[in-house]
């Protein structure tokens, strides 16, 4: 079972931000939750988390960061998309950077990892995200912005992206992780 | 919330509108009037018509003329949403945008810079499942344009239904099923907030199959 987690504040954006993340999970066969970012996400219950992306204008998820903050705990696998990157970063003390990102850029795979390889194009619409870590991996890069990252030592993955615009394969890369 | 609708008269940004209206409060309509068919952003055909379906909406229209040019578009763009935030206090815009990165990142960076929260309740959908929706939502739509091989010019005219979307999924690969990359543009007659609708009463047909436009030169708002 999936849990995927909206961070929309607003419902009508989860018909963009979460609707497709639904529908690549139940394409590849799997059974999923959804819940919202404000709610107890009880992670025991699930093989694999999920947390979405919201609108740029869209902040409040991060009023919900004490939530996340068990996902420390956890051992299944997760992957953050955009807001949910941004969430990841926060848990593990890095400081967000006011980074603008809206459109179709390149990005380039620096380190191998399960979900992507190579150069592909992505779709961003972000105005936060990392340059820098110290205790991260970063598995892809777009310019100077850490385009994807890995938790050391779990398998936590982010990407400051939107993959389910071009690249389904890096969330169905993720479903298929054992 | 109050939002404004991104609004060509066709079918995308009329079903973007109708699945708004559950959310929040829709307080005007934006339309931008390109010069010719040629625009990179806004739809061409019967646009005018917009006044029309406004009224039958019973919604205020923001209807501005913009060059063909991407910045010349943006510019009118940006101009008519801080209109429509100034006169109307709108918070947040609708598209009808449904997998046009090109589009929806333009909407998207226009909306930041005005710090106005941008909505695509149809973004990433399929395209065959929009046009059902639309026919089941009780839509009344008809094709005023072709552009591109299967689309005849017999087509225009003629009104959505179960047979053309099935055409239209058939063939998927040649012709994207929604027309987003401008294989065709139709005009909504009918929908559930209509509280009239449109009936023609005058029109003219140019061009050849595959390439052929419906223009409406008169039409008129009757009871429903």
């Amino acid at each position: 079972m999936i849990l995927i987690v909206s961070t929309c504040r607003y419902r009508l954006s989860e018909r963009e931000f979460v609707e497709p993340i639904i529908e690549i999970v139940k394409e590849n066969g799997y059974k999923y939750h959804v819940k919202r970012s404000h709610e107890k996400l009880n992670l025991e219950n699930y093989s694999g988390i999920i947390i979405c992306g919201t609108a740029l204008m869209d902040f409040d998820y991060l009023k919900h960061l004490k939530n996340f903050k068990e996902l420390k705990n956890y051992s299944g696998k997760v992957l953050g998309i955009c807001a949910g990157y941004q969430l990841l970063a926060k848990i593990y003390d890095n400081q967000l950077e006011k980074i603008e990102k809206i459109g179709v850029y390149s990005v380039k795979v620096v380190q191998e990892n399960p979900l992507a390889s190579g150069e592909f194009r992505a779709y961003f619409l972000h105005v936060l995200a990392l340059s820098r870590t110290r205790n991260l991996e970063i598995l892809a890069k777009q310019g100077n912005e850490i385009a994807m990252f890995k938790v050391p030592g779990k398998n936590f993955y982010a990407t400051s992206f939107h993959p389910e615009v071009f690249n389904k394969t890096v969330i169905e890369n993720f479903l298929n992780i054992v | 919330m109050k939002v404004c609708v991104l609004y060509s008269g066709g079918k995308d940004s009329s079903l973007a509108l109708l699945e708004a209206s559950r959310f929040f409060n829709v307080v005007c309509l934006v339309t931008l009037l390109p010069e010719s068919e040629e625009s990179f952003l806004f739809h061409y055909p019967n646009v005018r018509l917009v006044e029309l379906q406004a009224k039958a909406l019973g919604l205020p229209l923001i209807l501005r003329k913009t060059g063909d040019e991407e910045v010349a578009s943006l510019e009118s763009l940006y101009n008519a949403l801080r209109e429509a935030k100034d006169l109307y206090g709108v918070e947040g815009v609708v598209t009808g945008a449904i997998r046009s990165t090109y589009q929806a990142s333009r909407f998207q960076r226009v909306c930041w810079k005005l710090r106005l929260w941008c909505f695509n309740p149809l973004w990433l959908k399929d395209e065959v499942s929009l046009l059902r929706k639309i026919l089941d939502y009780g839509f009344e739509v008809i094709f005023t344009r072709v552009a591109g091989y299967p689309l005849k010019k017999s087509l225009l005219g003629r009104r959505l239904d179960q047979r053309i979307i099935d055409f239209l999924a058939r063939y998927r690969n040649y012709v994207n099923p929604s027309g987003e990359g401008g294989e065709y543009e139709t005009l909504v007659l009918d929908m559930p907030l209509f509280r009239k609708k449109l009936k023609i009463l005058e029109y003219e047909v140019t061009g050849r199959d595959y390439d052929a436009t419906l223009i409406v030169k008169r039409a008129e708002l009757v009871e429903k």
